[in-house]
């Protein structure tokens, strides 16, 4: 009898352990810092620096955050409403050449500051989204650099990156709709590839 | 030893009853500003460990499929439901787009070189000190700029930055307000008095030599022009061009390339210019 009581408490610690771990969810902060402490330890890792570890450097840090970053949901925000008129097959391409651009600008931004520590100063959450602050030094100067997260099943995701202020979605979502004006979607893509076809050569020459 | 006692004196009135640094956020150094504050642009967000950070999110609630919730593309008006930013009025954008270029040959053909001559002549210790000083001469305009803004308390830590710079940091060649006491500066100009006194942005300006700017912006420019001490102090308009353009050298010798990184990730370097501008100022303005 004493048994089956200890086995009924146990399993009713077990449960209400498990409520509790459920209900206490991970804050922003605590989910954004391991992805970006990964992403700065490959940054740092003597390894892989240089441009001639670059792909192998860059497909590590893609990996390493891919699990945190709503690249899909960058590309959507980005593109506004011509997103729904792409086909699947479109969609994944637009997808593929955003990733690639945001991970020119924002890994290649990271690459110059030279891949040192990063602090986490500041959260704000406001119902569904989320903005995680960070500090990193560069040139004596701390340059704050914002992660725009939502939940998305208890996941807090970033979908935009702010980086001294100036929203990397919102830019690029504007000089999207300034170029929509005049061409279409097929004259975009092709400027996006180009772009990242530029970033490409000039790691090539150095 | 009594003027030590002073300036301890007006370091504690001067000193914020609460840090408000973090409102400082943003990138400066993009467009159209007189005052050349080289200091730290962004706030001490690591002093502030209570700090939530600057407000990026918007306010209403973010919806990720508004065609799935509204199950009808038709009253999709545009992606967000969110009241988005009142747009950029840029009617002269053709105008502007030729200024942008001819700004763009005026950094690569001229200050570019100028500013490499410059960084090679001297040692970035000693452009630090000028930029302080440059900064700190500059300190009438952001006194009145955040009187007429109402945030007295501001102006206080200007008047106590400036005392304490001219004097311990010698002619304010060092930062001793913020080295020795941790006072951060407080940035304020007249464009952005009239935004927070309610003024619209006008039309969108590239301005010759300046870069982005609006209508607003440009009466304000001018008018810190005359909260500037220099003019005042100098016998020619000629000496003012001059001390402005050394200013302005000396700040791009010592903060990170904002205008190059820019171009860089830009598919339409106007277009990302003008947004970085607005996006910068219209935070700095709704703080």
């Amino acid at each position: 009898m004493k048994s089956l009581q200890t086995i009924l408490v146990a399993a009713l610690m077990l449960v209400s352990a498990a409520i509790y771990a459920g209900a206490e969810e991970a804050s922003p902060t605590a989910q954004l810092q391991p992805t970006i402490n990964n992403l700065f330890a490959i940054l740092d890792d003597t390894s892989l620096k240089g441009d001639e570890h670059l792909v192998q450097r860059r497909s590590e840090i893609m990996t390493a955050i891919s699990n945190r970053f709503d690249f899909r949901e960058m590309s959507k925000q980005v593109l506004g409403k011509t997103w729904h008129d792409l086909s699947e097959e479109e969609k994944e391409h637009f997808v593929a050449q955003v990733t690639k651009l945001l991970e020119n600008v924002y890994i290649g931004k990271l690459e110059s500051y030279g891949g040192r520590e990063v602090e986490f100063v500041a959260e704000r959450i406001k119902g569904k989204r989320a903005q995680v602050t960070t500090i990193v030094p560069y040139e004596g100067a701390n340059i704050p650099i914002h992660y725009i997260m939502q939940r998305e099943h208890d996941e807090w995701m970033v979908y935009d990156i702010n980086i001294e202020g100036v929203s990397l979605v919102r830019n690029y979502r504007e000089q999207f709709r300034t170029i929509l004006l005049q061409q279409n979607y097929e004259g975009l893509i092709k400027i996006i590839e180009e772009k990242n076809q530029a970033f490409a050569a000039e790691h090539k020459t150095g | 030893m009594r003027y030590c006692a002073l300036i301890v004196i007006l370091c504690i009135l001067a000193w914020p009853t609460e840090h408000y640094a973090v409102e400082k956020a943003g990138g400066g150094g993009i467009g159209a500003e007189i005052d050349p504050s080289p200091e730290n642009p962004y706030p001490d967000l690591l002093l502030d460990p209570e700090s939530e950070g600057p407000d990026l999110l918007d306010e209403d609630p973010y919806i990720s499929e508004p065609v799935e919730l509204l199950g009808d593309p038709i009253f999709e008006d545009d992606f967000f439901f969110n009241e988005p930013p009142p747009p950029i009025y840029d009617p002269l954008e053709s105008m502007n787009r030729a200024i942008f270029t001819f700004n763009d040959r005026v950094y690569y053909w001229f200050l570019k070189p100028t500013k490499k001559v410059y960084t090679s002549l001297l040692v970035e210790d000693v452009r630090r000190c000028l930029g302080n000083a440059f900064a700190n001469i500059a300190a009438p305009i952001r006194f009145i700029n955040n009187v007429l803004q109402g945030k007295f308390e501001d102006a206080g830590v200007v008047v106590g930055r400036f005392l304490i710079n001219s004097t311990l940091g010698v002619f304010g060649l060092g930062d001793a307000a913020y080295r020795d006491f941790h006072i951060e500066p407080r940035l304020a100009d007249f464009g952005q008095t009239l935004g927070k006194w309610g003024v619209g942005e006008g039309v969108y300006l590239c301005l010759p030599f300046l870069g982005p700017s609006n209508i607003r912006d440009t009466v304000g420019f001018f008018s810190d022009a005359y909260m500037h001490p220099v003019p005042y102090l100098s016998d020619s308009f000629g000496s003012d061009l001059v001390y402005l353009g050394v200013s302005r050298v000396n700040l791009m010798s010592i903060t990170p390339d904002v205008y190059e990184d820019l171009k860089r990730m830009s598919l339409d370097p106007y277009i990302g210019a003008r947004q970085a501008y607005y996006d910068y100022r219209r935070s700095i303005i709704a703080e």
